[in-house]
């Protein structure tokens, strides 16, 4: 019985920690020693250790018995796992870009250089596309595991299920319809625009070269950091708004109130961004402190770049006001239609 | 995946639902895991340890069963019987099985 009793606690130590672990111990160790008994007395000779090997090698390792008692065999089920993928897609795909994106804007900022210094911002955004991809499947794998672990899709009906109805087939796709991806798409892209504008600044600054040293001078002014807590209240909204409707599935009354509201606080901000201090640092003063900086070209680029700001809010402006009317006439639409 | 693997997996799966059924049907007097099984093979179901054993407990958590354990021949055995619940279920499951096993000898007659 030597080799049962070692056995058992070879299995024992790869069962999961749960209650009754001693108990399915026991009830092995029982199990074993009637198995052994009824050998020796179809063999009519008593049990030895031959006959242990014997019965011990037909029951299987320790292992896969252990495994039989195993009752969360998925890291992420069958059930969340389409989910898992969608959602990784997209937040990849939105990394990938997001980074690409940077690194664009770095190779045109940092130009001319030579071909080395090419390849080395080249090399290092390919390797923060990798890592940081890395990290956001670690970080969504782990959201999904422990959604498997603590609310396991198997135990509960996903909503979709009792929700669902053929009859959804024949109707055309209503234009207060949206698209789940665009509006994961839009809050990663938020969340990249609040996390560069608080954290990382210093991305959006003007490099320049000077004998030989590079120097960077901040395109966004003080003033402009004044009005970032308004546009976070804004993005943060535009957060809300987007979660609002990927819970909803397509636009309602008051998704559409609450993203003109979002609108209106947007003009709002840029009436401020306009008629306040100049939001960036770029003036012909500033260009005619850089040395070796012709001062006709410094008055030119540095009034264009001042005007041609102003001009790009007024623009976007108007755009969210057109936005504005549209949404409007689409919620007096919709209010109709019902 | 070969011709055999795939047999052998269908089979697998056609046994895998008619187990509850054929273990809840046995379990009217207590039984240990051994006992049982030996029960099931001697009317003709060979099943598996690493299937008995991980179900019995698994329809105990569900109510279907219960058990106690009880020291016999110097040996302490667990022994399961059908509970309440699960002998209001088990006419149910008959029912069931009778309606798959009429449709099937239908389409395959």
């Amino acid at each position: 019985m030597k080799l049962i009793n070692r056995y058992v606690t070879e299995v024992g130590k790869r069962l999961p920690l749960v209650k009754g672990r001693k108990d399915i111990e026991n009830e092995l160790r029982s199990t074993l020693e009637d198995m052994l008994e009824d050998r020796a007395q179809k063999s009519d000779k008593p049990a030895d250790e031959a006959m242990e090997v014997d019965l011990l090698k037909e029951y299987g390792s320790p292992q896969k018995v252990a495994e039989t008692y195993n009752p969360t065999p998925y890291l992420i089920g069958p059930r969340m796992f389409p989910k898992f993928i969608i959602i990784l897609k997209i937040v990849i795909a939105a990394v990938t870009l997001g980074m690409t994106i940077v690194m664009a804007i770095q190779v045109v900022t940092l130009s001319p250089m030579t071909g080395m210094e090419l390849l080395k911002v080249i090399g290092e955004g390919l390797l923060n596309i990798v890592s940081t991809s890395i990290a956001a499947f670690g970080n969504i794998a782990l959201v999904f595991a422990l959604i498997e672990r603590f609310a396991p899709a198997s135990e509960f009906k996903l909503d979709e299920d009792e929700k669902w109805d053929p009859t959804s087939l024949m109707k055309e796709p209503e234009p207060e319809d949206i698209k789940a991806w665009e509006q994961i798409l839009a809050i990663v892209f938020t969340f990249i625009v609040i996390s560069i504008f608080n954290f990382n600044p210093q991305i959006i600054g003007l490099n320049y070269m000077t004998g030989n040293e590079w120097k960077v001078i901040p395109i966004l002014s003080e003033a402009f950091f004044r009005w970032l807590p308004l546009m976070n209240i804004a993005w943060v909204a535009e957060i809300l708004l987007n979660g609002m409707l990927l819970r909803a599935g397509k636009w309602q009354i008051s998704s559409r109130l609450f993203s003109i509201a979002i609108k209106v606080f947007q003009i709002v901000i840029g009436y401020f961004l306009l008629t306040g201090p100049a939001i960036i640092t770029v003036t012909a003063e500033s260009l005619k402190a850089i040395e070796g900086f012709d001062a006709e070209a410094a008055q030119i680029l540095g009034t264009m770049a001042q005007q041609g700001t102003q001009g790009i809010i007024a623009l976007v402006m108007f755009r969210i006001a057109i936005d504005i009317i549209k949404s409007v006439v689409k919620m007096f639409r919709q209010k109709t239609s019902m | 995946m070969t011709n055999t693997e795939s047999f052998e997996n269908v089979v697998l799966e056609l046994r895998r639902g008619v187990i509850v059924l054929a273990v809840l049907s046995q379990l009217s007097d207590e039984q240990y895991g051994y006992s049982l099984q030996k029960l099931l093979s001697d009317q003709g179901l060979e099943v598996d340890q690493g299937t008995l054993y991980p179900l019995l407990r698994r329809l105990e958590a569900q109510g279907l069963l219960e058990s106690v354990w009880k020291l016999e021949e110097a040996r302490p055995r667990r022994y399961y019987v059908i509970s309440a619940e699960g002998k209001k279920l088990l006419p149910k499951l008959k029912k069931e099985w009778a309606a798959i096993v009429s449709v099937m000898n239908k389409m395959l007659a």
